[in-house]
């Protein structure tokens, strides 16, 4: 059985409990076990880079050494954490004496970065575990008839330098997955553009145009739902769906599902367990 | 060789004549290691002496010609038509002009908007009296631990990919643009600069905490610069030169606390901390929403097993140079 150590990240902890939900319960069902280590903590949503960048990088290479002590790969269910702490990764590996420096601040606190464990995204994990027909045999409720639109948002692809998982122009795992669980993807032309949470706080119109946008491509698309495997894309695109759709003159209800929500309905997971109830605007099925 | 038959959809557009953009196709036969603009080239020879482009050094390092090819900004001249072809696992090649700049005709665009923007900000040596000696009989010194801090962003050849891909350019007219800002902050850490620290005020000016970090322009990049890199560092410069009471600057010392507090972000005071009392009321209605569904965490947070060793790392982290 694949055991990873689990990142949830602070959404998933908090405003987007259903995605720990959704994602513990795919896991159990899937066989996948989950550690969560208590030590973990924010990644700092790249902001600690601002204050900082020894700040941002210590604070990683913790949480990934924590990780290492267990021996164990980090999995997250949040696209921005996992770009903040492969982009760690990526620049101990890669960096000798950068290296030696942040570990002589690990060290202060009895701790250190070696390098040997791997940082990956659930639905990464969901296709190197069980392929897409691997998958497809796991699912005893096909979404027959499903049209949905894969939204990718940033942080899994971009940059493909420190991501690398797939091609951050033509990536493929989201539709492979929604193959495979019976339904349809449809082509979203902003399935790669970004949803603004990043700049919500100093440009909040803006981030809603972003938002705005990407939910109407989705309904101009004939999609019935959108899924994303990043909670913070999901909060601006669920939670604040009806200031987004003001923000480009449009009202409309579109249903987001968090990837392991969308995973979870297909395996026969009863959608309480899911989380469903908690989406703001309203699933059903 | 391996040869392949390829459809170029080129984008045209004179606007002395035409009323709008159009399509036009042409086909080519293609052998392995072609690249763009070898092809482009021939495509004028060949067939149509009328098609507009820009290129010059076909070396990758002038920058002149940056075109986008299915979708995304390329060098024309370091791009293989192959791996294009193999990557959207396509025999059509869609070739357009960069975006966020008009077009001078077909695949030229004009660079004025981006250039003017650039020389606006000042991204160029103010030589600190005590640092650049004033005859050329003395060096001005830079050790390669400082160089490190601004290497990569002297690579920009200038050739707008990560502009055209800019998603705050493309709604904020306001704002500075990836390739510029990265540029400030280059010469803010540039140990002979004189204003330093202070340019991030000109950063700041400029909208830099406009920038989504949507990492496109580090993607972009044909000379692997990662402006958005740049553009956080520059952010943080001008906390410390005092631009704090900022919503961006606020959110940022809201996750540091948090952090130092429990160890994870405390999402529920986060519109307080970044905002204010502002913050409270423009988020409410939604605030209200989430608590009714349960989303809504105490906004006492326990802290994290061994959070000592987070706090203790973010102090020293904090106090090295």
């Amino acid at each position: 059985m694949a055991k990873f150590a689990f990142y949830p990240g602070c959404a998933a902890k908090g405003a987007s409990k259903e995605l720990y939900e959704s994602t513990v319960a795919v896991a159990e069902k899937l066989g996948i076990e989950l550690v969560e280590l208590p030590q973990f903590s924010c990644c700092g949503a790249g902001v600690l880079e601002e204050i900082k960048e020894a700040v941002d990088l210590a604070v990683n290479a913790r949480n990934i050494a924590y990780a290492e002590r267990e021996g164990l790969d980090i999995v997250t269910v949040c696209s921005t954490c996992l770009l903040v702490l492969k982009r760690t990764k990526y620049l101990l590996d890669n960096d000798e004496d950068l290296r030696k420096e942040v570990n002589e601040i690990l060290s202060e606190a009895g701790l250190e970065y070696r390098g040997t464990v791997d940082v990956k995204h659930f639905h990464w994990v969901l296709l190197e575990e069980f392929g897409e027909e691997g998958l497809k045999e796991k699912v005893v409720k096909p979404l027959t008839g499903f049209k949905v639109y894969p939204y990718y948002g940033c942080h899994t692809v971009r940059p493909e330098s420190i991501l690398g998982f797939e091609s951050s122009e033509n990536p493929q795992s989201l539709e492979k997955i929604i193959k495979a669980l019976g339904a349809e993807p449809v082509s979203g032309e902003r399935r790669l553009e970004c949803c603004g949470f990043h700049a919500f706080w100093p440009a909040p119109r803006m981030s809603m145009k972003l938002t705005g946008l990407n939910l109407l491509d989705a309904k101009k698309s004939g999609a019935n739902c959108l899924t994303t495997p990043c909670p913070l894309c999901h909060m601006n695109l669920d939670a604040n769906q009806s200031r987004a759709l003001k923000e480009v003159g449009e009202s409309f209800k579109m249903p987001v599902l968090h990837l392991p929500q969308l995973v979870g309905l297909a395996l026969g997971i009863e959608p309480k367990k899911l989380g469903l109830h908690r989406n703001i605007v309203p699933v059903n099925c | 060789m391996e040869k392949r038959e390829v459809l170029f959809r080129i984008r045209r557009f004179n606007p002395k004549r035409d009323e709008k953009p159009y399509y036009q196709e042409y086909r080519l036969t293609v052998p392995k290691g072609m690249t763009v603009l070898e092809a482009l080239q021939q495509i004028k020879d060949t067939q149509d002496p009328t098609l507009a482009f820009r290129a010059f050094c076909r070396s990758a390092i002038c920058g002149s010609c940056a075109v986008k090819v299915n979708g995304f900004p390329k060098l024309a001249c370091k791009t293989q038509v192959f791996n294009e072809l193999d990557k959207f696992g396509t025999d059509t090649l869609t070739l357009e002009p960069l975006d966020n700049m008009d077009v001078i005709r077909d695949l030229i665009v004009d660079w004025d908007r981006p250039f003017k923007r650039m020389e606006e900000m000042k991204p160029w040596l103010v030589p600190d009296p005590e640092v650049v000696p004033k005859t050329l009989d003395e060096e001005s010194r830079v050790y390669p631990r400082e160089l490190k801090k601004f290497d990569q962003f002297t690579d920009c050849i200038l050739c707008t990919s990560c502009y055209s891909s800019c998603t705050a350019t493309q709604l904020d007219d306001g704002y500075g643009g990836p390739f510029q800002l990265a540029r400030v902050y280059r010469f803010a850490v540039d140990p002979r600069d004189a204003l330093k620290a202070e340019r991030s005020k000109i950063g700041y000016a400029f909208d830099m905490w406009n920038c989504v970090r949507c990492n496109k322009c580090a993607d972009v990049c044909p000379k692997h610069v990662s402006p958005v890199d740049g553009i956080m560092k520059l952010r943080g410069l001008s906390i410390e030169v005092g631009l704090k009471d900022n919503p961006g600057a606020r959110h940022v010392m809201a996750f540091y606390k948090s952090l130092l507090e429990s160890g994870m972000l405390n999402e529920v005071l986060l519109p307080l901390r970044t905002k204010g009392v502002k913050g409270v009321l423009e988020n409410l209605p939604v605030g209200i929403k989430m608590i009714l569904k349960g989303k809504a965490h105490s906004p006492v947070m326990k802290p994290i097993a061994e959070h000592e060793t987070l706090v203790k790392v973010m102090k020293v982290a904090m106090e090295v140079e």
